[in-house]
């Protein structure tokens, strides 16, 4: 079936005119709404190291960043996506490596209680679990589009979900929560738009939410048993229960969500100005640079300027979905939405947590938190989309 | 066109409805946010980043009715730790915090406050204690010593560096100009205590470390004399440190006052006062230590002068009055000079009080200026085995009404006061309360007694656990007609009382304050004089009892006081009888007698008899009052 639509479609008409031969290669509102959330990026950044000790140069390395999510951009864009498939082996194994590598001894670092950054001869070079979702995506979109869109017999979900809890332990050890859930939205996504039924997304719902509560259980057990924490870190375990109950640890992570939320709220319609903001400036804001870039955003510009990055998003992600379902085949179609799962849920959670829908976890604002790899990372989805787009003729 | 996109259409559809979904939810969590709850957020936000300091305002200042300066304010230099100094700041948060693991330890209070305690003579522990305060507002500099002498101040400066967070602030406390002259009108100030602070209207905005009166006018009328605070808002951050002012509202200085205090009268109050303690001690009454004084405008009620010893130097509190010293000023042996005796202490009038007596009688008819009475010494009217004694045991033979007055003698007012017992009607009583006597007259100072003008029900309500004892009797009546017994007056009621005889029958409200003043010294408001009490009494009436009390100076107890003196004056000497004590010497006048002006009242505790005691001072008193000249006088008096 899949070789005879891609003989259909594949001829090519010859009397195409230059520029159209652009247009079939390049997905202009792809790059324009990136380019666009990039600099929008670009200036809450700025705006939220201005008064920083040293926030110069952390403007500076974020554009640093920028550039150099080109090299991967461009790279993933000229590599045909297809010849991935026949990767998976190896992929696999790199997404292991990449999983694992931080609590290697020798190559991990520490940083704010969790093992995630590699580092090799005291350089620290990147969070590898950043480009491990990309791989992730890819190897999932191999192992689900080998069911052509039907996804019926509960013994190919739960292979699928088999990967996926695999994937999840391996980040586990690092531990990095937040990583671990954007596997969950990436593979969501990629099972709904790879055929699986409506009501197995029950089941694995209520498997999630089992399967949450019996991770605090046993971690929590545990810890008591060892007297320290074996595998989550308690601030972790904070975060996401403060969310239920904001008078857990007032002076912690109850303390970021409620200057959070000020920040936010205090913005009002049309915000405070850029480098204005009160929260953000007198400091009162943790991590505003990174994970809590948004509350900048909210009470710098207010709820005009959070709207219109939304708008954004929306136009990147409807993008997203119209390259996945121009795909000449399911393999692509699968990688878009993995990418679309990867950007939603991760918009998802860090506005969320930032305006107390969601718990805390330390996930980057696709595009718009300072983060080096998390901005390759998504350059390079850029790419993929891209490969994905430029080869929906075949050739 | 692959076939899976028709197969899949609406699992693309399905994905794009959850990316909107999403963002959608988002949109309308932002929309309640910052749209709905936008300003409840940015006053969170505010609070957040606003601290607020209040300036003091500086106190108003007390004049005497001719505009001489009592109470002023001097620039004084003070020693405060300032909590924007990341060092100091940081011992109050973690002494604040509640978690006891946090609290510096002694070493780190001694290394931090151990210098600049030194310089002042101070232990680091006590200045830490006093900055830890957490009622005090976050970014107030602490005051922790004031007059600091300026060779401290100068190496304080020098050497900052070793004294972090040493500000020198130039503060503004009291000053008075006469020394403890009228202490107990014009009161005290002192650090507000937290009882008053609870007390306190909330409008007011009082705080902890706030100085307010304690006493006197300057708690009276604390709320004029303290003025509106002015307030700073500076930004802080999330640390707490201080970025810059926001805004600034000046303090509203508090009014001046004027008082109805001539300070020349006063301080010869004073003198008289103290001059007739001495004497009693020279005439053997050895326990004499207490007394008080009260002159007052009979037309209007302005109170001239009130003195009352012992007294204390209201300067003793500025700063905080150290333990040692309040020791002393509450300790019983010393009679308790804290206290305004002018309007806390209640004593029996004794013959003072015949002038109300003598004029019940005659509004009565009970008797009449012609009236003569016949008097042996002894008085047995109630019965041979109640018998009374006149002060003067020989007797004073046939003597008439006004001689009764003039000769102060029991006999007359035993017969008087045993008639209004057999009339039944307690009209003595109420006459005395016609005049004010047992309440508050409504003196614009803090504590005023009410006295006690006992009667039927009164006596057995005080002894309803002595049921033999509850029977008003004979005596009683007898009694409480020469002013003994159960009867208690403040000498300001006393002076009242004289008063209202001068005034007609009316008894001006007494009161201090004579106007507030705007910031220019022109007159804001005035204290408008009232009626008190109005007694109707019979002119006719007035003038016996006035005639009489004349004759008193000329001719009777008071005579020998008043010898010499160019002005006539009315008057009644007391010697009060106090069981377990010495007599109290009284006396009360008006002058001059046919065009008052003025009515005194002297009462020396335990001072023996009021014509050689009481009297003399009162005599001087009113020679500064009337320009006569102000003499030493050594009386004699044996009547009581």
């Amino acid at each position: 079936m899949i070789g005879t639509s891609r003989r259909s479609a594949g001829r090519r008409p010859l009397d195409k005119s230059r520029k159209e031969r652009f247009f079939d290669l390049v997905n202009v509102p792809l790059l324009a709404f990136s380019a666009l959330l990039v600099a929008y990026g670009s200036v809450m950044v700025w705006s939220a190291t201005s008064g920083m000790a040293g926030g110069d140069g952390l403007f500076k390395r974020h554009l640093v960043g920028v550039a150099v999510g080109l090299v991967p951009l461009g790279v993933a864009w000229f590599v045909d996506y297809k010849a991935l498939r026949h990767w998976s082996g190896p992929l696999m194994s790199l997404l292991a490596f990449l999983l694992v590598s931080p609590r290697i001894p020798g190559l991990g670092t520490t940083a704010k209680g969790a093992t995630s950054w590699l580092q090799v001869a005291g350089v620290r070079l990147f969070q590898p679990s950043e480009p491990g979702k990309l791989v992730f995506i890819v190897v999932m979109a191999a192992l689900i589009a080998e069911y052509e869109g039907r996804i019926e017999r509960p013994r190919d979900m739960w292979r699928v979900l088999g990967y996926l809890a695999a994937a999840i332990g391996l980040i586990l050890l690092q531990p990095d929560l937040g990583t671990g859930m954007v596997f969950v939205g990436i593979t969501m996504a990629m099972l709904l738009l790879g055929g699986l039924e409506g009501r197995r997304f029950l089941v694995i719902g209520a498997l999630v939410a089992v399967s949450v509560t019996a991770v605090f259980a046993v971690d929590g057990t545990l810890d008591k048993i060892a007297g320290k924490d074996v595998a989550l870190k308690q601030y972790q375990k904070d975060r996401l229960l403060v969310f239920i109950d904001p008078e857990r640890d007032p002076a912690g992570a109850g303390y970021n969500l409620q200057q959070s939320k000020i920040a936010v709220g205090s913005g009002g319609i049309s915000g405070k100005g850029l480098r204005a903001g009160t929260q953000s400036n007198l400091h009162f804001l943790p991590e505003r640079h990174t994970d809590f870039i948004f509350a900048v955003l909210g009470e710098e510009l207010g709820f005009v300027g959070a709207v219109a990055l939304l708008g954004l998003y929306l136009g990147l992600l409807l993008t997203a979905l119209s390259i996945a379902a121009s795909s000449r085949d399911l393999y692509g179609a699968l990688i878009a939405a993995g990418i679309i799962g990867m950007w939603a849920f991760q918009i998802l959670e860090n506005i969320g947590m930032s305006v107390g829908m969601m718990p805390i976890t330390g996930i980057p604002l696709p595009f718009m938190s300072f983060g080096s790899s998390a901005m390759v990372t998504n350059l390079g989805a850029v790419g993929l989309l891209q490969s994905v787009w430029s080869r929906r003729y075949g050739t | 066109m692959p076939a899976f996109r028709e197969q899949l259409k609406s699992r693309f559809a399905a994905l794009g409805a959850v990316v909107i979904v999403v963002l959608g939810a988002l949109v309308v969590r932002l929309w309640t946010m910052q749209v709905l709850a936008g300003e409840k957020y940015a006053e969170l936000a505010r609070n957040n980043r606003v601290r607020e300091i209040s300036l003091d305002a500086p106190r108003g200042r007390i004049l005497d009715r001719n505009g001489k300066l009592l109470v002023t304010n001097r620039p004084s230099l003070a020693v405060a730790l300032d909590p924007a100094d990341e060092t100091i700041r940081s011992l109050i948060v973690r002494a604040q915090s509640a978690s006891k693991n946090d609290d510096p330890t002694r070493a780190e209070i001694r290394e931090t406050l151990g210098p600049v305690a030194d310089m002042l003579g101070m232990d680091p522990q006590q200045v830490f204690e006093s900055i830890i305060d957490a009622r005090i507002e976050a970014l107030r500099p602490r005051a922790i010593a004031v007059d600091v002498p300026l060779d401290v101040i100068a190496k304080l400066s020098e050497q900052g560096s070793r004294f972090p967070g040493v500000r020198v602030e130039q503060v503004a406390v009291r000053e008075y100009p006469f020394g403890s002259v009228g202490a107990h009108v014009l009161g005290y100030t002192g650090e507000i205590s937290e009882e008053q602070l609870k007390r306190s209207d909330p409008t007011a905005g009082y705080e902890l470390g706030d100085i307010v009166g304690k006493a006197g006018v300057e708690a009276q009328y604390e709320r004029v004399l303290q003025g509106d605070k002015g307030r700073r808002l500076i930004e802080v951050n999330a640390s707490g440190r201080p970025i810059r002012i926001i805004n600034e509202e000046a303090p509203i200085a508090g009014r001046d006052i004027r008082l109805t205090i001539d300070i020349d009268v006063q301080r010869v109050a004073e003198e008289q006062l103290a001059r007739a303690i001495a004497e009693a001690h020279r005439q053997g009454f050895t326990k004499a230590k207490a007394g008080a004084a009260v002159v007052l405008d009979v037309k209007t009620g302005e109170v001239l002068a009130m003195a009352s010893a012992p007294s204390y130097d209201p300067a003793v509190f500025l700063g905080g009055i150290s333990q040692s010293e309040w020791k002393a000023l509450t300790d019983p042996s010393r009679e308790y000079p804290l206290n305004n005796r002018a309007v806390m202490g209640a004593y029996p009038p004794a013959s003072t009080f015949k002038a109300v007596t003598g004029l019940a009688g005659l509004e009565a008819g009970i008797t009449h200026s012609g009236r003569y009475y016949r008097c042996e010494g002894k008085w047995t009217e109630m019965g041979e085995q109640w018998p009374k004694w006149c002060w003067k045991r020989t007797g004073h033979g046939s003597i008439s009404f006004d001689g009764g007055i003039e000769e102060s003698c029991d006999t007359v007012f035993y017969e008087i006061g045993y008639e209004f017992y057999k009339r039944k009607k307690e009209e003595l009583q109420s006459f005395a309360r016609r005049f004010g006597l047992g309440d508050r007259l409504g003196i614009d100072l803090p504590g005023e007694l009410r006295g006690r003008v006992p009667d039927a029900a009164w006596k057995k309500e005080y002894n309803r656990d002595y049921p033999e004892w509850q029977m008003w009797l004979p005596g009683d009546t007898v009694n409480l007609a020469i002013g003994q017994g159960d009867m208690l007056v403040t000498p300001l009621q006393m002076a009242a009382v004289y008063a209202g005889i001068a005034n007609g029958g009316t008894v001006m409200r007494p009161h201090v304050l004579k106007d507030v003043l705007d910031a220019d010294g022109a007159i804001a408001r005035s204290y408008r004089p009232e009626a008190a009490a109005r007694v109707p009494v019979d002119a006719g009436n007035l003038a016996v009892m006035r005639r009489a009390l004349v004759r008193v100076t000329e001719s009777g107890t008071a005579a020998s006081a008043f010898r010499g003196f160019g002005v006539t004056v009315a008057g009644k000497t007391g010697t009060a009888q106090v069981a377990g004590k010495d007599d109290f010497a009284w006396f009360c006048a008006f002058a001059p007698a046919e065009a008052p002006r003025y009515a005194v009242a002297v009462v020396v505790e335990q001072g023996g008899h009021g014509g050689s005691v009481a009297a003399p001072a009162a005599r001087n008193i009113l020679a500064k009052l009337l320009g006569q000249p102000i003499i030493e006088v050594h009386a004699k008096d044996e009547s009581r």
